[in-house]
């Protein structure tokens, strides 16, 4: 039971592997070709003369998709860097709160935003597109963050207060004989012990805000806030856009979020594990 | 502001480890209660100021619309035609009369099928190959999560890639083994193969996940276990069905139910690749169509909370007769 390797284990991780990337692989060779020599048979499994015409295309061209694609990355950073830094922020002070101090409703309280994580996704589109409507916060950054930050917060919570509650009080206890004030405590002793949750929640947090898709297909309707996921379903339904560039967008669409979960996996790992098991 | 003593209504110490003391601090490592203690208890506004913005984001921007959905399912509330009016379940008899949602509920019924099943049994798989440390164990969990921090959206785009009649990889692959012609349209014909294949795309973004979570729940179950079963004659396959499969059963729950969720309410993945046609739409598509197309909201609101019921009860489903608490 030692660490002799079954030769069906290297199969299967070599499976796995695979699974992962090939779908990734093949949208990157199609971006790195032109029209033709895409659809050219015998197929080209690995494109023969790659070019980077399609990103430079989107990246410095002019053509009206050009311009969107630009603009919707653009909005996308902004949303998801917005709210993102809304979640954690809110969530870690209530976190704090719920993980330290005893207050009225606090059960109550901290149940019910556990609750709300128990909603399907979309139980709630029409009501928020209403509410957004009512108060002209439709194709606002404003409007969209803030259906994201109601969104993330319950698991944000969750895991914040995990970490937090983790921490042993006595440290928390010996800066407070030392005089420090509550709040200063919770930001000198506390929060720098959970950064690790304070990270890996953020970085699941921005990735929950860039794969959003049908909250803003809703919410903004125009290319003043549109992220860079509607815009590209929008392109791809009209079918006018060659699929060498599509597979150029996406892998535009793609970039920041495969970075951050290869870079950073080991943080998102323990976040995920920290929000759904216990 | 001054450093409260520490006091505390009961000297024993406490079990349940969220109910703290009011503005003292507690913790796990909770040290015996001192005596000094002040005779009038203060108000403290802190953990209020605290728990305030979340508080308000969480009842204005969750429960109350979700309050309104369902109380508004039972109205007729429609921007063209208002006012809004009592419907009883008037909406509800109107959705079962519409071909494309009856048909809708039909596709999802099946992506929920394809997906919690592939979903559940490819995370298992992964996970028993993962189980026991290896050289590039994390380089392999790093490749393996790819895949659930990607868009749904762009998914679809990558994928598209693959199932494309032209340059696709699967015709392609058709062509060069010789196996046909190689131009084949594989979505948007048939019913099973294009609600197969879509399911496909949404099983590889959450496969990851799945994967991880039966992942976490193997790495509890003691070697020792396993051992004690070489020792006692167990073959591989006994050791899989009598140690690992019931000892990962809290980690398969969770797994289904994060799938089920995740494909009762299938949107981007069938909305990119197939378009609003019958063979792939889901439910929650329909719900789109039906509000912000229709602009008939009493009607996307009964179809949103249907959803919303069966996703409760089928995962309250699951939790019953595969959850078990595991003590070890």
């Amino acid at each position: 039971m030692k660490s002799r390797r079954h030769p069906l284990r290297t199969v299967g991780l070599v499976l796995v592997i695979l699974w992962s990337i090939v779908p990734i692989y093949w949208a990157t060779k199609s971006s790195l070709q032109t029209e033709s020599a895409a659809r050219s048979r015998p197929t080209q499994y690995v494109p023969l003369h790659p070019t980077l015409a399609n990103f430079r295309a989107l990246l410095v061209g002019q053509g009206s998709v050009a311009t969107g694609i630009r603009h919707s990355l653009v909005n996308i950073v902004i949303e998801c860097a917005a709210a993102t830094v809304v979640t954690v922020t809110l969530a870690a002070l209530a976190a704090y709160a719920f993980a330290r101090f005893r207050f009225k409703g606090h059960t109550v309280l901290f149940y019910t935003v556990l609750a709300t994580m128990a909603f399907p996704p979309y139980t709630t589109l029409i009501p928020l597109y209403r509410i957004m409507s009512a108060f002209n916060l439709v194709n606002t950054y404003t409007g969209i963050v803030l259906v994201y930050v109601s969104g993330f917060l319950p698991l944000a919570v969750w895991v914040l207060h995990n970490y937090f509650a983790s921490i042993p009080a006595s440290i928390e206890e010996a800066g407070l004989i030392d005089g420090a004030g509550r709040l200063q405590v919770f930001w000198h002793l506390v929060l720098p012990l959970a950064i690790p949750g304070v990270i890996s929640i953020a970085l699941i947090t921005f990735l929950f805000g860039w794969a959003q898709f049908l909250f803003p297909l809703v919410l903004s309707t125009d290319l003043s806030t549109q992220p860079l996921t509607v815009l590209i379903a929008a392109l791809q339904g009209r079918h006018i856009v060659p699929s060498t560039l599509m597979s150029a967008a996406g892998i535009l669409a793609i970039a920041v979020p495969a970075v951050i979960a290869l870079a950073f996996n080991r943080y998102i790992v323990n976040g995920l594990l920290a929000g759904s098991t216990k | 502001m001054i450093p409260a003593p520490r006091r505390s209504a009961t000297p024993t110490p406490r079990a349940d480890d969220t109910v703290r003391d009011e503005v003292v601090l507690a913790g796990r490592n909770d040290r015996p209660a001192r005596t000094t203690r002040p005779l009038v208890r203060r108000f403290d506004a802190l953990p209020y100021v605290l728990v305030a913005p979340v508080a308000i984001f969480i009842v204005g921007l969750a429960i109350v619309p979700a309050l309104f959905t369902i109380i508004e399912s039972f109205f007729t509330v429609d921007e063209l035609n208002p006012p809004t009016r009592f419907a009883g379940l008037g909406n509800f008899v109107q959705l079962l009369h519409n071909h494309a949602v009856t048909n809708s509920a039909v596709n999802t019924a099946l992506y929920v099928v394809v997906g919690v099943t592939l979903s559940t049994v490819l995370g298992m798989a992964m996970a028993v190959l993962l189980q026991r440390p290896f050289r590039g164990r994390g380089l392999v969990i790093a490749i393996l999560i790819l895949p659930w921090a990607l868009p749904g959206v762009v998914e679809g785009i990558l994928w598209s890639g693959i199932f494309d009649p032209n340059a696709g990889l699967i015709n392609s692959l058709i062509a060069t083994f010789h196996l046909g012609a190689g131009d084949g349209v594989l979505l948007g014909q048939n019913r099973l193969l294009t609600v197969g294949l879509i399911g496909l795309v949404q099983v590889w973004q959450m496969t990851p996940l799945s994967t991880l979570l039966i992942f976490a729940a193997l790495q509890l179950i003691p070697e020792e276990l396993y051992e004690a079963a070489v020792v006692d004659g167990a073959n591989q396959w006994r050791r899989f069905t009598a140690i690992t499969l019931p000892l990962a059963r809290p980690g398969i729950a969770v797994a289904m139910v994060q799938a089920l969720i995740a494909t009762l309410n299938i949107f981007d993945q069938p909305y990119v690749l197939n378009g609003a046609a019958s063979t792939g739409s889901s439910v929650t598509m329909e719900t789109y169509f039906v509000s912000f197309q229709n602009l008939n909201f009493g009607q996307g609101y009964a179809l949103s909370l249907v959803v919303a019921l069966v996703t409760v009860a089928l995962s309250l489903l699951v939790v019953r007769f595969i959850y078990r608490k595991v003590e070890l």
